[in-house]
């Protein structure tokens, strides 16, 4: 059974289907991309029956030869730190394109876009060969050009040259590393479960040099400081559906390509990084929620958050422990459902009101009570409500960290102050207070925007009273990471 | 003259040049077409010759007095006649050549390409200039062939000039060369030669000469003169034909007969190959004409396929002749889109190769912009596209050779090539159409396209048939 390969190129074959039908289909066209989509989030939910949890290696494995004269093959799996990551892909991605019904200009072309790119995403998680992951690492960028391009708000155009250039400098760099790698590992492979066995016979400084190279990409995508540029502005102007898809799975594979490659490959040059990775990621989440609380704009704000919550996933990962790595993993899937919820609650809003302006609301709460109750609920569980999914997450990194870097960590903690201080500003101004009489006309949630935001709402509830059939999933594979880590 | 039945190919094809002709003198100006249909014919008659003589090599291989047909010798030479047939569907669809010359237009091709795969064989210099002329006085010609426009005639004087000016310097370093060492055979010379310094002298006049052709820096200023001017099949075929086949001389000369390591040139070579793709990425970041862009773009291009002379590895050589094939699928495919959008921009825009004649291409026809998209992106190198596939093979060539620097230079460089390709892509994606009237697509440019856009993307998903002919090319002879 080649299910990975399917639950990869289904949509490749939703977006040729998408390519060959007349643009005026716009039905057929939007049934097409989202049954795509379906098949692989159900084929992707299928293997969790299958996935055996006891397991730390590689499962459903699939290998072929597919650049034999170049020594590149297609070699797939997953396990137990990308199987949690991929699921989250085709959830994401189907909850996108639900989201992206509205779309009313293109269609044709942006379901093509936003089909390829699903590929590309769902292939970086699966991807054991780093020519393939290069691959697919780089099909990411250019639907995302597009797709933000043509569909992004006033400064669209150069969001996405900025967002497509900025990935592009750090994967060429990934690439020299890649190469590296290769012709100094012997026999010489791509392989990446090979390599890991190989860096014993890498010198110090030859690590450190491939890591920076790889750092350099994954560092842009997650992002860590100072490279978190691109993204407010790739955020705040690109569609509410690409938005979410950029914050929920695109700057996972940042993280995950820190955990897979640079620990896995380069182990010693990661812990030659770890002081200088710990200073980011406090840098990443106290400055990352400050910035969010000078926003006005909504968007802006869910943006920097994002900064700010992904310095989590480095903090968990510089305390180099299983708990730490699992809190990491765990942020991410968290992170993926809190922010894309509340990207899609964003757009909800400006749909209707043509402004994020936080100062522009007031007392929303009693004219569109669902859409408050959902705000609420998610802002909530974005800050670290205890109950809620963001607090495991974050729990599990703040205490996979303090083991090693004490202080550190005490800092961090302040910036789960200021996390809090700008959700509990944005929903006290948009929501409490007087009613602006503006928006005395403003509808409640329709029932597509509810079939799209009300399964994530639910999950943040669900993993957040019962992490553990989360945790489960990664628990084998990361203990067996984490097993010959000096204390 | 020992060896000349190997040159039987080139010899069919310089007959077939000059029956097209003369067949001139009997075809009505009307039916001008004819010559055109003649000459791919031609060119595809001789490219199975080719054929030939790599399946059954024994007969049809060797080194004779003046040259060496060897499998690399031969793949360059299909690689040029692939060529000219896609530069010659183009030709068919362009509207701007006058038809009563069509024969001279057709013969002149084809008698360029005649000399290009002599050239690519030749294993000695007074040959290899011969060659270069041939090729030099039918370009120059060719650029010039609308006389009506100021600009082509424009850039057929410039690229004259500088012709003239860089075929002198190369004729005095043969004369250099030989008094030095006493031939003008590239085989056999002595080791000492390379301590001489006379013969350095020699050797890099002769460099710039051959640097000229493949529009190196500093030898690449007529180029966007001559691209521009030029009828948009024969700015193709510059872009393409002669550029690898100069790329095929000092391969076999740098890497096989002349070691740039054993003459200590490795550094200079690898300094004007990170000068050529930084010149011509820098340049073409100020561009508004498609046909000037496209020029600097291959100027750039020319820069990232010397990398892999400068390495000097089987890798580096596997390289540059994977890249000469992916890059003659992607550069034509970018022409012919851009002669498609200009011939039907709207009249009296000012400029017709100007970018605002892409503006809402993705809306009008979607499937053509989105294939310019493809080709774009695959000269700067994005996957899964072909160019990606040949520039990792090309940094591959480079990291192992330990060139880390070059390398360095070369992704940076494609970083900054992403934003002047993506320009066009921009007109054609982000801006509002003029009109909702898709593109009139003729049958020849479309067969045209369509082998391009099937060699853009099938090597780029699956290049193992492409890269494993490319290995099983790379023999050479003696």
């Amino acid at each position: 059974m080649n299910t990975l390969s399917l639950i990869t190129f289904i949509p490749l074959l939703g977006a040729i289907i998408v390519l060959f039908l007349p643009k005026d289909r716009v039905r057929a066209i939007q049934t097409t991309a989202i049954a795509a989509a379906s098949v692989s989030f159900i084929l992707s939910v299928a293997l969790f029956f299958f996935f055996d949890r006891a397991t730390p290696g590689m499962q459903f494995v699939e290998h072929a030869d597919w650049i034999p004269s170049m020594g590149i093959s297609y070699f797939l799996g997953v396990d137990g730190l990308s199987y949690p990551l991929l699921v989250l892909t085709t959830l994401m991605t189907l909850v996108g394109l639900i989201g992206s019904l509205g779309v009313k200009n293109r269609v044709k072309e942006y379901f093509f876009w936003f089909l390829l790119l699903d590929v590309g995403m769902l292939g970086v998680f699966e991807a054991l060969d780093l020519v393939l992951f290069y691959v697919f690492w780089e099909l990411c960028l250019v639907p995302m050009y597009f797709l933000i391009g043509i569909w992004g708000g006033p400064k669209k155009e150069y969001a996405a040259i900025k967002f497509f250039l900025y990935t592009l400098a750090g994967s060429v760099f990934m690439l020299l590393a890649i190469l590296a790698v290769y012709f100094n590992s012997t026999p010489h492979t791509f392989d990446i479960l090979a390599l890991m066995k190989a860096h014993s016979a890498w010198s110090l400084r030859f690590q450190i040099l491939v890591f920076l190279g790889f750092y350099l990409a994954f560092a842009i995508k997650v992002p860590a400081f100072p490279f978190h540029t691109w993204l407010p502005l790739a955020h705040v102007e690109a569609p509410t559906a690409v938005s979410v898809i950029l914050a929920a799975v695109l700057l996972k594979m940042g993280v995950y390509g820190i955990l897979r490659i640079s620990y896995g490959m380069l182990p010693l040059a990661f812990h030659w990084f770890l002081p200088y990775l710990v200073v980011i990621a406090v840098v990443n989440i106290v400055y990352g929620s400050l910035c969010a609380m000078a926003q006005t704009d909504m968007k802006k704000m869910v943006a920097y958050s994002s900064v700010n919550h992904m310095g989590y996933c480095l903090l968990g990962i510089a305390g180099l422990s299983a708990t730490g790595f699992s809190g990491a993993v765990f942020q991410m899937i968290a992170h993926g459902i809190i922010t894309g919820a509340l990207f899609l609650l964003v757009g909800v809003i400006y749909d209707r009101a043509h402004t994020r302006d936080i100062a522009a609301f007031g007392g929303l709460a009693a004219k569109v009570p669902v859409y408050g109750a959902f705000m609420f609920l998610l802002c909530f569980a974005s800050l670290g409500l205890p109950g809620l999914a963001g607090f495991v997450g974050e729990f599990l990194c703040f205490l996979g960290a303090f083991a090693r870097w004490k202080v550190y960590t005490a800092v961090a903690v302040l910036g789960v102050l200021a996390t809090a201080a700008f959700f509990l500003r944005m929903l006290q101004k948009v929501f409490l207070g007087p009613l602006n009489a503006k928006w005395a006309e403003l509808p409640d949630m329709t029932a597509r925007e509810l079939i799209s935001i009300a399964p994530l709402a639910a999950l943040s509830v669900i993993i957040g009273v019962w992490p553990g059939w989360v945790l489960n999933l990664m628990n084998a594979t990361i203990l067996h990471m984490t097993a010959f880590v000096k204390p | 003259m020992s060896g000349l039945h190997l040159l039987f190919p080139e010899v069919a094809l310089s007959v077939m040049a000059l029956g097209v002709m003369l067949a001139d003198l009997f075809i009505a100006a009307r039916h001008g077409r004819v010559l055109y249909h003649l000459g791919w014919i031609a060119s595809i008659v001789a490219l199975l010759l080719v054929g030939v003589t790599i399946s059954d090599p024994a007969r049809y291989q060797g080194v004779g007095t003046l040259w060496s047909v060897d499998p690399m010798s031969q793949f360059f030479k299909m690689l040029v006649l692939l060529t000219t047939v896609l530069c010659l569907l183009l030709g068919l669809e362009y509207e701007d050549l006058p038809p009563a010359h069509a024969g001279a237009f057709n013969a002149l091709l084809l008698l360029s390409t005649a000399g290009l795969m002599f050239l690519v064989s030749a294993v000695d210099l007074l040959e290899a200039f011969v060659a270069l002329e041939l090729v030099s006085l039918s370009s120059f010609i060719l650029v010039g062939f609308e006389r009506s426009r100021s600009k082509s005639n424009e850039g057929a004087i410039k690229y004259f000039l500088f012709g003239a000016f860089s075929s002198a310097i190369m004729a005095f370093g043969i004369s250099l060369f030989y008094g030095v060492a006493g031939t003008t055979r590239l085989i056999g010379l002595s080791r000492s030669l390379a301590s001489n310094p006379v013969f350095l002298l020699a050797v890099l006049l002769i460099l710039l000469g051959f640097a000229f052709k493949a529009s190196i820096a500093p030898m690449h200023f007529w180029v966007p003169d001559a691209y521009e001017g030029a009828p948009t099949p024969v700015t193709a075929y510059l872009s393409i034909a002669p550029k690898i086949a100069a790329m095929a001389v000092l391969l076999r000369v740098f890497t096989i007969l002349l070691p740039a390591s054993a003459l200590r040139l490795t550094g200079l070579l690898a300094l004007l190959a990170a000068l050529t793709m930084t010149i011509g990425n820098f340049t073409a970041f100020f561009q508004d004409n498609v046909k000037r862009l496209l020029a600097y773009s291959s100027i750039a291009q020319a820069g990232y396929i010397m990398i892999g002379i400068v390495a000097g590895n089987t890798l580096g050589l596997e390289g540059v002749m994977l890249y000469s094939f992916i890059y003659v699928a992607m550069n034509i495919g970018a022409f012919a889109v851009a002669q498609l959008v200009a011939s039907q921009a709207p009249e009296g825009a000012g400029d017709r190769y100007g970018l605002s004649s892409f503006d809402g291409l993705a809306q009008r026809s979607f499937g053509l912009a989105l294939a310019m998209a493809f080709f774009l992106l695959s000269l700067s190198g994005i996957p899964p596209l072909a160019g990606f596939i040949g520039k990792f093979y090309i940094f591959s060539a480079a990291v192992q050779s330990g060139h880390y620097w070059l390398a360095a230079c070369a992704v940076v460089n494609s970083v900054v090539s992403v934003y002047y390709y993506m320009k066009i892509a921009y007109h054609m994606f982000f801006m509002p159409a003029p009109d909702q009237v898709p593109l009139r697509l003729g049958p020849y440019l479309c067969g045209g396209l369509a082998v391009a856009i099937a060699g853009v993307v099938i090597f780029g998903v699956y290049p193992e048939p492409l890269v494993a002919s490319v290995q099983a090319s790379a023999q050479y002879l003696p």
